[in-house]
């Protein structure tokens, strides 16, 4: 069975044949056999796939008309069903479109588009209206107010289960809060099974989609879940829709694109609808289809002026009835032409053919009529084919090795020659070759007990091949190609085959490095956060870029393993996360160094983080057609990895400072009962006075120390840095009296208080002093910022 | 009493000595700097052997503790807490031993005061006396095990606790002889018949000796070293040398560590080197086994061992050995391949070593 993943990619064409073919069934019967692909094949996925596709069509819908995506999910208990309710603030929808988004099954333009979009992921929300209408009877109710519209319209749409006609039912006026948008009710067979799948699935598309705002309810929630829109994200590009790349189209699309063409030839048709392709590469990939389709013509030495086989001779003979010297003109022409090549193809042989006979034409009244040439031919062919065992020798020694004995390659060459020997053009394939030379070296090695190995087969392969000419055919019409499979194989192979650089990167919107980031720190309440984007990069024919975010700490989860999230095109994926791609990227990598915990050293890191992988592409590799994960692609897992290990860089320097704070902390505390006790201690072994240890703690902790000195009106507050990295404080001492003269230091003054702000940057083991005066009595309250607490002694 | 005035100076100024030490940490404190303390590094790189007293004392090379670190301020902790506690002892005129100083450490409040191994107390007491330029005697501390025994014609008055006893080391003694203290300078010399110091590693050996009368035959004092001799030992023989004028000589067995015993009394250890000039005795010279003995008087033998020849190379980089005689010796040893123990002497009877052996050695030396 062809897999459904390559039909989809067929384009438009196959909703049509699609419902064609359901005539023959009903089409609850067709869901009924197809549920399993389509996401439906429980109850508890049923609403888990109906929410999906919902939410996706909302946000596309926004999306496409540029609004800020304001997206309400509500699950109610309704009797026996499930209620389905999605709200978006997008453009609405008019009663003509209304059957055909929500009703017609594989609708829209997104899946033969090369751009990224979310539409990939899903069959669409027509396939949840049927869902709920095969399950529960009741017609998807859908609520719509366009823009600058003063009243909503209501629809019932219900689909002819006979014929795939989605009719509206109930069409009537009405109101609805919002200023515009899309409402729809879809009442369907389901549970709640999938309750924590359907919360995490929200929150993910929440981290995702940083630019929605969206808020979700169900009946086991006390009050909905609100998942506000980032603050700094705006709209995702615009992509660009791209013509396909000749490396990323699959036969079906290729036959499609074939039938659909308006141009004629084939290189008219590569230009026309891929991406990539001029004239130059067209003609290359034409080349490589002469090769399949029609083969290369062998080309042989000429022989030499004086062996037996004189080409002159042999012309001479062919030609009868044209007078001597006419004939011998052209004979010498034709021998010399040939002679004038190292090698010479069949193909060849009949052009200089032609080209002496319309010079002897031009010359004399004589005409060279087919026959004659032909004969030319046929007698000039068969002088150069005539002793093909030394050519062949010469070629097959060349390219073998020097331990190979002499007997055993003249045998290869001889019977290699006697494949050829039955006349003809000598015009064969690549692989008819390659079968010529495996029978010649089976026989060989049967007889002459020599040994011919898959490399010296492979070498002689190619020796001969890139002797032989390729043939001056025009190839077929591009409507021949479109109906025959095996020459559009042989053309699609051939694209495949041919350089061709990388499509270009623009149908590509990635969420960047810094909403990623901003989406992990609204939906998690961590310590730290990291994000990264690649470059875009391509396989196949499509380009993709891929992102990575990483969130550790704070109130998430620290037991067990850590959180892989997985998106694709925006869309989390669910199900089947052990087959994903980005899973085995996540497992393969050493996590110890980046300080993460990973028992046995490969597998899923533990600790409270949540790594995110975000792969926006034209055409996202799934393993399956339920797209719920992505497929071992070498490009995209390198990526992948490459991805995950810059935003990994941060996290492991965010965790060896924090361990060093930690160490400091830990030290700091050892000290700080060390150090009173010995003092205590030393004042009662030397009988002196209670010691003051502050600043020798201060300095023992290579803290940044401050100090303030009152002497008479002269206030000295000092920066001591006992660490042995530079230290940029931010110094702001309140005083209650007004400052004067004050060294690099600014002064503001707001209800009767002077802020003294003072920014130096004090160096390794350096001292910093603000010097000012106040006159009179004066209060201060010194503020420190820059310097993290642990490494800060205040003593002013 | 007359124990009194002689005691107390000392115990006042060892006491006081210790106080200035607190003190300079109570005012490192003070001046808002990190409580500091530097002693000599005290590793084999950092002796030096000082020409002039002939003895090995600590080279320039010196290590801080500061309370800047955990350990730093650990050690530092430690050391006012041992500072604490000595000069209590001292006020009370009370001694301890190491061990118990190390057990002690038990009841002190504070967990980081405490001594986690009786090497880190031993090694303390050691880095107080350096850094106080006090013996760890005048501390009153004393090690867990007993100094050796002398046996000759000696008699001396020794402080005890139980008042002063005069002692002849052969007529008041019993067949083990007089006991060293552990203070050696609460010993006075009264009178002595003796006419030179026979220093002997092995307890087996010194006993033959005393079996056979060999001190009262040739006027020796005999003292045991038992091995690597107890700091009071050593101090011993260096007063009754620079005292009573009496050659020293030193009886070991015949191989490379015994070399090292003998180095030890004649030009003092690593780990002391801070006392040198109080325990080493540069005068003291060598008897035997000499690596020429076994050849002359063909005693039993054992081959040397990698460790044996290991030894004896780095004894002739030794500066402490780098003597003709020395030189010589070790490079027969090498050559020969052999080492012998003192007792090797019973294979030619065991009068062999009082009648024939340590006779014919003394004269060679000029001694008898």
């Amino acid at each position: 069975m062809t897999s459904y993943q390559s039909r989809l990619g067929e384009g438009e064409g196959i909703a049509e044949e699609l419902a064609e073919s359901q005539r023959a069934i009903s089409i609850a019967e067709f869901f009924e056999k197809n549920k399993h692909m389509l996401g439906f094949d429980s109850e508890a996925r049923a609403l888990v796939t109906a929410v999906k596709e919902a939410v996706d069509n909302a946000l596309d819908a926004c999306e496409e008309a540029g609004i800020l995506p304001d997206i309400y999910v509500e699950i109610q208990e309704s009797g026996d069903y499930y209620k389905l309710v999605v709200e978006d603030n997008g453009p609405g929808i008019t009663k003509e479109q209304a059957p055909k988004i929500f009703g017609k099954l594989l609708y829209g333009s997104r899946f033969h588009a090369r751009e990224q979009n979310r539409g990939q992921q899903g069959i669409g929300i027509s396939a949840a209206v049927l869902y709920s209408q095969l399950t529960s009877g009741k017609p998807a109710k859908i609520t719509s107010r366009p823009k600058g519209q003063d009243e909503a319209q209501y629809f019932e749409l219900i689909v002819d289960t006979d014929t795939n006609e989605p009719e509206i039912s109930v069409d009537e006026t009405t109101t609805w809060e919002r200023p515009h948008g899309t409402r729809i009710e879809l009442e369907m067979e389901a549970n709640m099974r999938a309750r924590s799948t359907l919360r995490d699935y929200i929150q993910d598309t929440a981290v995702v989609n940083p630019h929605a705002r969206i808020e979700f309810d169900e009946p086991g929630l006390d009050e909905s879940l609100k998942f506000e829109r980032a603050e700094r994200a705006d709209l995702p590009d615009e992509t660009e829709e791209i013509r396909p790349h000749p490396h990323g189209v699959e036969l079906g699309t290729l036959l499609k694109m074939l039938e659909a063409t308006d141009s004629y030839s084939v290189s008219g048709f590569m230009q026309e609808e891929f991406t990539r392709v001029g004239g130059k590469t067209a003609d290359s990939v034409i080349a490589n289809f002469n090769d399949r389709h029609y083969g290369r013509g062998m080309a042989w030495q000429p022989p030499k002026v004086n062996e037996d086989a004189d080409i002159e001779r042999a012309v001479e003979d062919a030609v009868a009835n044209k007078g001597a010297e006419t004939t011998a003109t052209f004979a010498a022409a034709v021998s010399d032409a040939i002679h004038d090549r190292d090698r010479v193809a069949y193909h060849e042989v009949e052009a200089i053919v032609d080209s002496a006979a319309e010079d002897a034409e031009a010359d004399g009244d004589t005409t060279f009529g087919a026959t004659v040439r032909e004969n030319a031919v046929e007698a000039a062919w068969g002088a150069v084919s005539d002793n093909l065992s030394s050519d062949l020798y010469a070629l097959v020694d060349e390219v073998t090795t020097k331990r190979k004995d002499d007997a055993a390659i003249e045998g290869l060459a001889s019977r290699l020659a006697d494949k050829f020997d039955g006349g003809g053009r000598h015009r064969l394939t690549r692989d008819e070759l390659r079968g010529y030379i495996d029978r010649a070296a089976d026989m060989t090695e049967e007889q002459d007990d020599a040994t011919f190995g898959e490399t010296a087969r492979e070498n002689v392969l190619e020796a001969l091949w890139t002797a032989a000419e390729g043939v001056p055919e025009e190839p077929p019409k591009v409507s021949d190609i479109a109906d025959d499979r095996d020459t559009a194989s042989e053309l699609l192979s051939a694209m495949r085959e041919t350089d061709i650089i990388a499509p270009p990167t623009d149908c590509l919107s990635p969420i960047s490095a810094e909403l990623v980031e901003e989406g992990l720190r609204k939906e998690f309440d961590a310590d730290f956060y990291a994000a990264s984007t690649r470059d875009a990069s391509v396989h196949g024919g499509d380009p993709f870029i891929v992102e990575a975010g990483i969130a550790y700490g704070g109130e998430l989860e620290s037991e067990g393993t850590v959180d892989v999230m997985r998106f694709a095109n925006r869309v989390p994926l669910v199900y089947q996360r052990g087959a994903c791609a980005t899973t085995d990227v996540v497992k393969s990598i050493r996590w110890r160094n980046y300080n993460l915990d990973q028992p046995g050293g490969s597998g899923i890191p533990k600790g409270p983080a949540v790594i995110m992988v975000h792969v926006a592409s034209t055409n996202v590799p799934f393993t399956s057609e339920s797209k719920d994960a992505i497929a071992n692609v070498p490009e995209m897992e390198d990526e992948i990895e490459l991805a995950i290990r810059e935003a990994a860089r941060e996290l492991k320097s965010y965790l060896n400072k924090r361990r060093s704070m930690q160490q400091r902390r830990e030290k700091q505390d050892k000290l700080a009962t060390i150090l009173p006790e010995m003092a205590e201690k030393l004042t009662e072994v030397t009988d002196n006075d209670e010691l003051h240890i502050d600043d020798s703690l201060a300095r023992i902790m290579n803290n940044v120390l401050v100090e303030r000195e009152v002497e008479d009106d002269t206030v000295r507050v000092r920066i001591e840095n006992n660490d042995d990295t530079n230290a940029d404080v931010e110094l702001t001492d309140i005083v209650t009296a007004e400052p004067q003269v004050t060294n690099g230091a600014t002064v503001v003054e707001m209800d009767g208080e002077w802020f003294v702000k003072w920014s130096p940057t004090v160096g390794a083991g350096e001292t910093a002093v603000l010097e000012y005066s106040v006159t009179g009595e004066a209060e201060f309250t010194v503020s420190v910022d820059g310097i993290e607490e642990e490494k800060l002694t205040v003593n002013a | 009493m007359s124990t009194d005035s002689d005691t107390t100076p000392d115990t006042e100024e060892a006491r006081e000595q210790l106080i200035d030490l607190a003190a300079d940490f109570y005012d490192q404190f003070a001046d808002g700097e990190v409580p500091t303390m530097t002693i000599p590094t005290r590793t084999k790189s950092n002796i030096v052997f000082d020409e002039d007293e002939q003895v090995w004392v600590y080279g320039d090379r010196n290590s801080t503790r500061s309370a800047k670190t955990i350990s730093g301020a650990e050690k530092i902790l430690k050391a006012v807490y041992t500072i604490d506690f000595l000069s209590q002892q001292l006020e009370e005129d009370r001694s301890s031993t190491l061990r118990e100083l190390y057990y002690l450490s038990e009841s002190w409040d504070l967990d980081e005061a405490q001594f986690n191994t009786q090497d880190e107390s031993n090694n303390l007491i050691e880095d107080l006396e350096i850094v106080s330029d006090v013996k760890r005697e005048d501390f009153h501390m004393r090690p867990e095990e007993s100094g050796a025994k002398v046996m000759g014609p000696l008699l001396l008055r020794e402080q005890t606790n139980r008042g002063d006893r005069e002692i002849h080391c052969q007529d008041d003694v019993g067949q083990g002889g007089y006991q060293i203290p552990n203070n050696p300078d609460t010993i006075e010399f009264l009178d002595n018949d003796a006419k030179f110091v026979l220093c002997v590693e092995t307890g087996g050996m010194r006993d033959r000796l005393v079996e056979n009368g060999f001190d009262d035959e040739y006027d020796a004092l005999v003292v045991h070293l038992g091995g690597q001799p107890a700091r009071a030992t050593r101090r011993l023989i260096k007063r009754l040398h620079d005292e009573l004028d009496l050659p020293v000589t030193v009886f070991t067995d015949g191989d490379p560590w015994s070399y090292r015993i003998f180095g030890s009394v004649s030009y003092g250890s690593i780990k002391s080197a801070h006392l040198s000039e109080y325990l080493a005795t540069p005068e003291a010279q060598f008897i035997g086994i000499r690596p020429e003995d076994i050849v002359e008087y063909e005693l039993p033998t054992d081959p040397l061992a990698d460790s044996d020849v290991n030894a004896l190379e780095s004894e002739l980089e030794d500066p402490r050995f780098q003597t003709d005689f020395w030189e010589e010796q070790i490079e027969l040893q090498l050559d020969i391949n052999k080492k012998a123990e003192q007792q090797a002497l019973a294979s030619r009877g065991l009068d062999f070593v009082t009648e024939t052996y340590l006779p014919e050695r003394l004269d060679e030396m000029g001694l008898l």
